[in-house]
């Protein structure tokens, strides 16, 4: 038997909702690819009103010749994301063009679903995911249309309420499956997914102002979740890229070798944590001064820098723990080397300086104090504009323009260090972060951003020393925040906010709070959702470690309980009821029997009415508007809705 | 998509005490569609898709359109369960025509059950939408091949909807029958004349044929034997009276088409009953193992035709 074709109201609805489908790529393609997908679908919907525009076979080849030639020209060999997008919208609309039967109906509608999942390679936020589900409600409600024998004759509501109570059924099997299918880890094989888009953070070099410029974003950097009490803000150090080599501008990293042990001494007590990542083009994590355990797929340098494989450019969570005090032990002989390393930029105002401290102090450490006893009596100031320093930075910060930012002390500091001989570096990383009372976790933004400095002494081993907290110590112990239009003039002092103003930017400062917990659920539990994560939470709902054999069994199990309560939830919506007429007449009938006066099971309607006026005249008029309504909705030809209301209205107002 | 399952496995309906058979939820079979297939390698592929990119957002749609096609086998499955199905009225036909079987299907619900297909094993499906709490009759055919009671055949209901990936059916086999009566055979030359029999009423009797004269008009005469010339004449409203045709009476007898075959002497009586119908002779129909008195009329004819029919079988 031949299904007949699809008609108008059909293939209206369904070139509407693939342009919905795609909508969301517009901004995404090429406009002339989304150009091209509009004309399409705007050709299909024309040619069901004026049916001689309808294309012939061989138009149809040229159309599709010609979006091939369009695709490949803009994308040749067709890499990339956008290219297969791009492929994929201009194959959906031309199947739609020749869309005339129900079986080219399955195909457009399953090249929609497939559209859907591609969407969330450019976008996983949540509003992104709402407009997927309706158009899975949209997609599927167009399947159960044409799954009727005879269409609708106004807007198939019936069908779309019917999708979207079937999506809902969905999903529980669909939780179910997320958080027990088997993961994988990595991919299968490499797609070479483009890392164009650019993100901001750290980099591991710095020059003077590439902080400060970083640190005007408000942008998360990442959220972290403490297993115990979160650390005291001056001591929540999260270190970075270790920066040795200077040619007196630009601070860089130094090549050195990763090491298996974690060789530092500590009496501390470890404090445990998970950092969830925000995506960056970098390739180390960020952990507590200093780190003792780290993910597995991360490794240590020896200057306690983590580095990782395979984590740019996705939002990735691990746990890692750090003692808060250490002591390193002895340093190597390539270490002392670097951090004695000196530019040819070192001027003799510098030396003279650091040969007066030497002089006045008896060790490394005095020394030390002495420096930051420079900063902080000296007048320097703390300030996001410093004045652009041109042929010798250090030099010129230290003596002359002393207003600077994290970067300026640190290196200017690290710098003086090496020059009295004793082994400096600078560590970037991020210092502080923000506690959300919501969700109980820390929230670390690139405006956190920080320089600081580490000597080698004798006693202490590396030693963190921050020049910053010399000379602005309120960075460190408050959230540093700011207005970014009252801070542009050059070398004006920042000023530290000391509390929340007044209500309304308290609001919206805890609006602000309840958006990043959200937020940060999202990203634990659904998007940054691995392996990892699942054998945790196994281990939470007291399954132990399963293997994947084990965790797929567990699966089917799982929903194989589901199928069951769905069953019941059908049978109890199914379950025999008389029709609606009926009930009523049986609930009137009900009241009636409380009364004294029940229905003879021989008795008719009209019999019965007879009976129950003449034991209760005062009844005649509710009762034979019931009766008579209830006859012509049974017997009679009346069915309308209204009417059944109608009665239904009576019953509801009849007292005996 | 038919699946050929042995005879003594399938699960069937069967008509109850008064006739109808209800959809019981062991006596649906579900197997996925082609499109349903081209679903599973969809999901496989978006599976695949979300591996390789890493994106669990591309895992939740994937398991959602999962979960979607497992919904669909229950809804697929809840679309035939319950449905009550009672064979109606059944014409009877001739030998190699197509007898029409009806059936009613009801649908006690209070909602829609669309997308419900009705076929005999080798016949076109025949489909519609039930509205909530009513009833609704489906009509089938199949060729009467065989002579005698056609039982109705074991029938297919079946559903894709709502998402047309499943296919459910069940098999039914109610207690619905058709009488097939012999193939009419090529009119046959009877030799011997006695089968017109003299009428015991002489001339007088009622018929068609031969005008007798008039009587006066009786309300309840045809117009068409009103004397209108008479009339036209104003003598008054007349009827012609006609006697009966040709005075005889016809037998239909076993014995006059000797040395033939049972079945194509029951379609040479069966021509001849038709004939004699047609006719509207009064006839009488002599078997060896029963005689219709003469008489004329539609019951005359179906009551020969069903003991044509029946001939041979048991009662």
């Amino acid at each position: 038997m031949n299904p007949p074709p699809l008609n108008h109201r059909s293939l209206l609805s369904l070139s509407l909702i693939t342009l919905l489908v795609v909508a969301p790529h517009f901004a995404r393609l090429d406009p002339r690819i989304s150009l091209a997908f509009f004309a399409v679908v705007l050709l299909r919907v024309t040619s069901l009103y004026r049916p001689h525009l309808r294309l012939g076979r061989w138009l149809l080849l040229g159309i599709t010749l010609a979006s091939a030639a369009l695709i490949l020209s803009l994308y040749p060999l067709l890499m990339g994301l956008p290219a297969k997008v791009a492929l994929l919208s201009l194959m959906m609309g031309l199947k739609l063009m020749e869309c005339r039967r129900r079986r080219d109906l399955y195909v457009v509608v399953f090249l929609g679903y497939f559209t859907l999942i591609t969407h969330f390679l450019f976008d996983q936020g949540m509003l992104q995911v709402a407009y997927v589900v309706v158009m899975v409600i949209a997609l599927s409600g167009l399947l159960i249309e044409a799954g009727r024998t005879e269409s609708h004759s106004g807007w198939p509501l019936h069908s779309l309420r019917l999708a979207a109570g079937m999506t809902a059924q969905a999903l529980p099997v669909m939780l179910v499956l997320f958080f027990l299918f088997p993961r994988l880890n990595g991919p299968l094989w490499n797609l070479g997914v483009d890392n164009s888009t650019g993100q901001t953070g750290l980099s591991d070099s710095i020059t003077l102002g590439s902080i400060s410029r970083l640190i005007r974003s408000r942008a998360v950097a990442f959220r972290v979740d403490f297993d115990q009490a979160m650390p005291a803000p001056p001591l929540r150090y999260w270190r970075g890229p270790v920066l040795w080599h200077t040619d007196g501008r630009r601070w860089g990293r130094a090549d050195l070798p990763k090491t298996a042990l974690v060789s530092y001494r500590s009496d501390a007590p470890p404090v445990s944590y998970q950092v969830t990542l925000e995506p960056s083009p970098n390739d180390w994590l960020y952990a507590l001064d200093l780190p003792e355990t780290l993910p597995a797929e991360a490794s240590l340098l020896a200057d306690f820098q983590i580095t990782a494989k395979d984590i740019r450019q996705r939002r990735y969570r691990y746990s890692a723990s750090s003692r808060l005090q250490y002591h390193t032990g002895s340093l190597s002989e390539r270490q002392r080397r670097l951090g004695l390393q000196l530019p040819d930029t070192v001027t003799p105002r510098m030396r003279a300086l650091v040969s007066r401290w030497r002089a006045e102090s008896a060790d490394d450490r005095q020394l030390v104090n002495r420096a930051l006893q420079f900063f902080r009596n000296e007048p320097f100031h703390y300030t996001l504009n410093p004045p652009l320093l041109e042929t010798n930075p250090v030099d010129q910060f230290l003596f002359d323009s002393r207003r600077g930012f994290c970067e300026h002390y640190a290196t200017s500091f690290t710098l003086l260090m090496r020059l009295a001989g004793i082994p400096a570096r600078v560590v970037t990383g991020y210092q502080g972060g923000e506690r959300n009372p919501l969700g109980n976790y820390l929230i670390v933004r690139q405006s956190d951003a920080h320089a600081w400095s580490e000597v080698w002494l004798e006693q202490s081993g590396w030693t963190r020393i921050d020049p910053t907290a010399a000379v602005a110590p309120e960075r460190i112990e408050r959230t540093f925040e700011f207005d970014l239009q009252e801070n542009t003039a050059p070398g004006s002092p920042v000023i530290f906010s000391a509390g929340d103003h007044d209500l309304l930017n308290r609001l919206a400062k805890q609006f602000g709070l309840g958006l990043d917990a959200a937020n940060a659920s999202w990203h634990r539990w659904i998007l940054g959702y691995s392996s990892q994560q699942q054998q945790r939470l196994l281990q939470l709902l007291g399954f132990g470690s399963l293997s994947a054999f084990k965790l797929a069994l567990t699966m089917v199990l799982a929903v194989a309980a589901l199928v069951p309560l769905l069953i019941l939830l059908m049978r109890w919506r199914d379950r025999d009821r008389p029709d609606p007429v009926q009930r009523d007449y049986g609930k009137f009938c009900r009241r009636l029997a409380r009364k004294g006066i029940a229905r003879l099971s021989h008795e008719g309607p009209q019999d019965f009415a007879r009976r129950v006026i003449r034991q209760r005249p005062d009844l005649q008029r509710p009762v034979s508007a019931i009766i008579d309504l209830y006859i012509a909705l049974r017997y009679g030809a009346e069915d309308d809705p209204k009417q059944q209301r109608r009665l239904r209205q009576l019953v509801r107002n009849f007292r005996a | 998509m038919r699946l050929k399952i042995p005879e003594r496995f399938i699960r069937r309906c069967r008509s109850d005490g008064r006739g109808r058979a209800t959809v019981g939820a062991q006596q649906i079979y579900i197997i996925p569609t082609r499109q349903g297939l081209g679903f599973a390698l969809l999901l496989l592929l978006m599976w695949i898709g979300s591996i390789n990119y890493a994106n669990n957002l591309g895992f939740l749609l994937t398991f959602l359109l999962a979960g979607l096609g497992l919904v669909a086998m229950l809804h697929t499955w809840r679309n035939l369960l319950g449905l009550t199905l009672r064979p109606g009225r059944s014409a009877p036909v001739f030998k190699g025509q197509q007898a029409c079987f009806e059936i009613q299907i009801s649908n006690s619900r209070d909602n829609e059950r669309p997308g419900v297909l009705l076929n005999f094993a080798a016949g076109d499906p025949v489909a519609g939408d039930l509205a909530p709490h009513s009833e609704q009759t489906f009509s089938l055919t199949t060729r009467a091949e065989r002579r005698g009671r056609l039982p109705m055949p074991r029938c297919t209901l079946s559903t894709r909807y709502p998402l047309g990936l499943l296919y459910a059916w069940s098999y039914l086999e109610l207690a619905g029958e058709v009488l097939v009566y012999p193939a009419p055979g090529p009119h046959t030359a009877i030799t011997s004349q006695s089968s017109y029999q003299p009428s015991p009423h002489g001339d007088k009797g009622v018929g068609s044929d031969d005008f007798i004269g008039l009587r006066s008009y009786r309300p309840g005469d045809s117009p068409r034997q009103i004397d209108w010339k008479a009339q036209a004449r104003e003598q008054g409203l007349h009827t012609k009276q006609f006697g009966g045709d040709r005075a005889d009476l016809l037998w239909i007898d076993w014995g006059h088409y000797p040395g033939m075959e049972t079945e194509s002497r029951l379609s040479a009586l069966c021509r001849a009953v038709l004939e004699a119908t047609e006719q509207q002779q009064a006839f009488g129909l002599r078997l060896p193992n029963l005689e219709l008195k003469p008489a004329r009329g539609d019951a005359q004819r179906r009551a020969a035709l069903a003991a044509l029919a029946l001939f041979g079988e048991q009662t």
